[in-house]
């Protein structure tokens, strides 16, 4: 299963100030609900989870991020991840974001462009919601993200608090908000 | 009572709609399946499954799931290695890994087991296995398998170019199988005015059978024998495979098939986990239960069909074929575990020239291998025989169409003629008898066929109908009852079936059989054939099965073969014992045998209707004072041959009608006319075209076993994978006609399998008529409302 993923979020920082925590890869993991770098191998490689409760079960995935390419210039990071849970799901992720200026003095747009290949249990079952599960996901990181570069008190390193593991029960309530707003036409 | 007529009625024979007897178990939840088994000291099996399509084992860590409370083992290839059962034959001479050897090539692949206390034990252990993999390529478009650049799945068959059929032209083909005249064929292509061609592909679907698979295995570690009780279609081919297996004596193996809750073609294999179930019931000398979940069922177990076909017919002007081509991409999986005779690795596929009389045509068929799982079942039909109908049948519709003639006249202008019985087909199949022109002419005659067309063409010169509306036809024939030992065995064995019918002293009967029961109502029906050709009333014959330690030796049930095999060896065993009655009973009347006629249930001297003898007082005679010379008792043993299979037919009617701005399909009438020959119980032949015909709405309509590019199967659950029920499942209309197979001792062919067959092309045939007007010749199956709404939308039909 595949699902590529194109979305932009408008950040009300400005660029460099966005761009800060985006190059920072720690940072950028906290955003992501669920997610902690567990080990840092050289400055282009760390090791890490990412947690997802489902009703009971707590799956675990183990996996290895890549930085392939940072262009400070461009404000681009390239990402690349790779993880197996021990239940039989195994998924990856190929991810470029970028900090794009926009109209006004604060504000900028976060877009970010991933293909993300899903395998095992999390194909078979939960591949009809992938796309609308990213989604959510994607949400709440950019939420978080917005708060981080709000609170960065310069171009330094500041770590929000840590994300809670990625409830499904509330991803499901965000999705029947979601799905009820695409009923009514409310929705962009 | 003693009027003839009240005593045919007391027999219910044959021809008679007598109420099924296993139903009183069924409907009161009595019926005893594999499940339901428990045995003292039973302990449970689990299996650790690969979440990814094609991978190399890099490491099994199985430490964490030993320390599991209750976890008894976990066995892999390497604990199989010693005992050389980490791979096992499969029916079609390939081999298939019973746990990953190194490599998964197929996602739910079998990579380890676990045996616990307690069925959650075990499933905790199968979580806690930790599996290390490597992912490879995966290939999953069969049609692009034979490219010089595909992933190469089977490392096993390295350097391999033969195989069980002979050449092998790629690392991932299997094999290539050729029938009929290709020079023929060709040259009538040359010279015909008129071809058409389309490509068809036929999904890959899943039996699913109500009850997955199972087993208990049992092995006696004081008396060396080994129980196994099994889902299984063909136990005593079980049996024949795990002594070959495991080095035991076949009479130290026994194979129990007790009530078996559906198979359809899914239980006639032998898979990873009933050899692991057995392995570790000898290692631990406890009984072992092994039951598979409806994801496993779907996921691992044998699949149906997968068939990419071309076929191309050439014709004359008015509509007459004069030659047919095929060529097919068979999508056997990752292991060929094909169940077929060992002589037909594409079945009975060279029936596709179907009902009619076509002078040339060539098939060639090649199969490859892909990452999913293996099998390449009959999925309730004979051997490829849907594949094949459903290609004759879309073809002949589409050069109707090019020709602007009716789809039921260019029918009858091709069907073979009942005086041509009995027909040898281009591919040298030799059909035994059939009436199509008057099967066909009596369903359009019911339905008012011409009313039909003009309601369709008012409706399509209406360009505000809300609908469409569409007429599917089938004319089929099928071919079943395998079959003759000189062309048909399973491993070897030729493929006879068999009865043993014993007559008690007091004049009932038990009769054990060498096939199996998964709902077809065996006990029923062959009680209803002893009735007839012995004179015992039906409810005092005791029908057993499924046993292999008293049932004689048979091949099993699928394929549509137990009345047209084990239903003559019924006919074949009862005819020995009267004829030993006769004896007896002209012993009993002192007169010649000459001098007796039968009559229903006693031989009575001829002019002389005050004197006979009924087959109860023969009975006890036989055991109290047979004649001198003759052997006491009264029993005997039929293992029949069939001279050739037999080829029930059908003409089924189909109308349909779809709304324009949903793609919604409402089956609006379908009129079903089967000739399965003699009928012996009309009740249950009316109750499995029932079920033959909702299964073959299932698959038309939604049924469909779907990968992603990453191998991942998307469907493996109840919510994706279609199982009508009676709220979707259209009103049947049922008719028939009898032509009875004149080499049947009964004249019976078999029927079950023939609604399935046919209906699945005549849903197919009613979706693309709907748009036949709009230039529209084929649409791929399942016709979903989503799928049938996209071509409203094409067609700018929808918005």
């Amino acid at each position: 299963m595949e699902v590529r993923l194109e979305r932009r979020y408008p950040i009300p920082v400005d660029a460099d100030r966005a761009w800060a925590v985006l190059r920072d890869v720690p940072a950028v993991a906290a955003c992501l609900p669920g997610a902690a770098l567990t080990e840092q191998i050289d400055p282009a490689h760390y090791k890490g989870t990412v947690t997802l409760k489902v009703g009971p079960t707590t799956a675990l995935f183990n996996g290895d991020l890549e930085v392939v390419g940072l262009d400070a210039a461009a404000r681009r990071i390239q990402l690349k991840g790779r993880g197996a849970d021990k239940a039989g799901s195994a998924a990856a992720m190929a991810l470029t974001a970028v900090i794009e200026p926009a109209e006004g003095p604060d504000a900028c747009v976060l877009h970010g462009d991933a293909t993300v290949t899903v395998s095992g249990k999390f194909a078979q079952f939960g591949g009809r919601m992938l796309g609308q599960v990213s989604d959510m996901v994607l949400a709440q990181f950019v939420d978080h993200f917005r708060a981080a570069a709000a609170v960065l008190p310069s171009a330094g390193a500041a770590a929000p608090p840590p994300a809670p593991a990625l409830n499904a029960l509330a991803l499901l309530w965000a999705l029947v908000k979601g799905w009820l707003a695409g009923l009514f036409g409310r929705r962009a | 009572m003693n009027a003839p007529i009240d005593r045919a009625a007391a027999l219910a024979g044959i021809g008679q709609p007598r109420l099924r007897k296993e139903d009183a178990r069924f409907v009161q939840g009595k019926g005893r399946y594999v499940d339901d088994i428990k045995l003292p000291g039973m302990v449970h099996m689990d299996i650790v499954r690969s979440p990814l399509a094609h991978a190399r084992i890099k490491r099994i860590d199985k430490s964490a799931a030993l320390a599991v409370p209750g976890v008894i083992a976990v066995l892999t290839a390497e604990d199989l290695k010693p005992l050389k059962l980490h791979w096992m034959p499969t029916l079609a001479g390939d081999v298939q890994a019973v746990l990953a050897d190194g490599k998964v090539h197929f996602q739910m692949q079998e990579v380890a087991v676990v045996i616990a206390e307690d069925r959650y034990s075990a499933a905790d252990g199968v979580e806690a296995v930790a599996v290390e993999y490597e992912e490879l390529p995966v290939l999953v478009d069969a049609l692009k398998a034979l490219e010089p650049d595909a992933p190469v799945l089977r490392e096993d068959l390295a350097g391999k170019t033969e195989g069980a059929h002979g050449r092998r032209l790629h690392p991932n083909h299997i094999f290539t199988w050729e029938a009929g005249d290709q020079a023929a064929a060709d040259a009538a292509f040359e010279a015909a005015p008129v071809r058409v061609e389309e490509a068809l592909f036929y999904p890959r679907v899943h039996p699913c059978p109500l009850e997955t698979c199972g087993c208990v295995a049992a092995f006696d570690p004081v008396r060396g024998e080994l129980t196994t009780y099994m889902t299984s279609q063909a136990p005593h081919v079980v049996r024949t495979v795990v002594s070959m297996l495991s080095g035991l004596p076949e009479s130290k193996v026994r194979i129990v098939s007790p009530d078996i809750g559906g198979g359809f073609g899914n239980k006639v294999g032998v898979y990873p986990g009933y050899v692991c179930a057995i392995v570790a019931s000898i290692v631990l000398g406890r009984p072992v239960k092994w039951i598979e979940d409806r994801i496993e069922n779907l996921s691992s177990t044998a699949f149906a069909r997968d068939y990419h076909m071309k076929g191309e017919l050439a014709a004359t002007a008015d509509g007459r074929i004069t030659g047919l081509r095929v060529h097919v991409v068979a999508d056997h999986g990752a292991f060929d575990a094909m169940a077929s005779p060992s002589k037909y690795p594409a079945g009975l596929f060279h029936v596709c020239s179907g009902a009619y009389d076509i002078p040339a045509a060539y098939a060639r068929v090649d199969g490859v291998y892909t990452n999913k799982a293996p099998g390449g079942v009959a999925y309730r039909c004979s051997f490829r025989v849907t594949e094949a109908v459903y290609l004759i049948e879309r073809l002949i519709d589409v050069l109707a169409q090019k020709l602007n003639i009716d789809k039921a006249e260019i029918r009858m202008r091709n069907f073979i003629r009942k005086e041509q019985f009995p027909y040898r087909s281009a591919f040298g199949l030799e059909y035994d008898s059939g009436d199509y022109a008057a099967a066909l002419r009596k369903v359009l005659d019911a339905v008012v066929y011409p009313a039909l067309r003009a309601e369709q063409a008012a409706k399509r010169a209406d360009p505000a109908s809300p609908s469409l509306m569409g007429i599917g036809l089938t004319t089929f024939t099928e071919v079943v009852g395998a079959g003759p030992t000189t062309s048909c065995d399973i491993l070897g064995v030729g493929m006879f079936d068999s009865c043993e019918i014993r007559v008690h002293p007091t004049g009932s009967a038990i009769a054990r059989m060498g096939t199996i029961s998964q709902g077809q109502g065996h006990q029923t029906t062959y009680a209803q054939i002893v009735a007839t050709e012995l004179g015992i009333p039906s409810e005092e014959v005791q029908v057993e099965e499924g046993d292999t330690s008293t049932a004689p030796y048979g091949l099993g049930t699928y394929g549509s073969r137990s009345t047209p095999v084990g239903g003559a060896a019924v006919a074949m065993a009862a005819r020995k014992i009267h004829a030993k009655a006769k004896k007896i009973a002209a012993h009993l009347l002192e007169v010649s045998e000459a001098d007796l006629e039968w009559e229903l249930d006693r031989f009575k001297v001829r002019g002389d209707p005050g004197r006979s003898k009924t087959m109860k007082d023969i009975a006890w005679a036989a055991y109290h004072e047979p004649p001198p010379g003759l052997e006491p008792g009264l029993e005997a043993v039929h293992y029949y041959d069939p001279p050739n299979f037999t080829f029930p037919f059908g003409a089924y009617l189909c109308v349909v009608d779809i709304t324009k701005a949903t793609g919604e399909v409402q089956v609006r009438r379908f009129y079903a006319l089967d000739d399965c020959g003699t009928r012996i119980n009309p009740m249950i032949i009316e109750g499995q075209i029932h079920g033959g015909l909702t299964e073959g709405f299932a698959v038309a309509m939604g049924q469909k076993l779907d990968f992603d590019a990453q191998g991942n199967i998307l469907g493996n659950t109840l919510l994706d994978y279609f199982l009508p029920t009676a709220v979707e499942t259209p009103r049947w209309e049922t008719d028939y006609t009898v032509t009875p197979s004149p080499h049947h001792p009964l004249g019976a062919k078999g029927v079950a399998e023939s609604p399935h067959v046919g209906s699945i092309p005549c849903f197919s045939s009613a979706v693309a008529d709907a748009f036949a007007h709009l230039g529209v010749t084929h649409l791929e199956m399942p016709h979903t409302a989503y799928r049938v709404w996209q071509t409203c939308r094409e067609l700018k039909l929808a918005a």
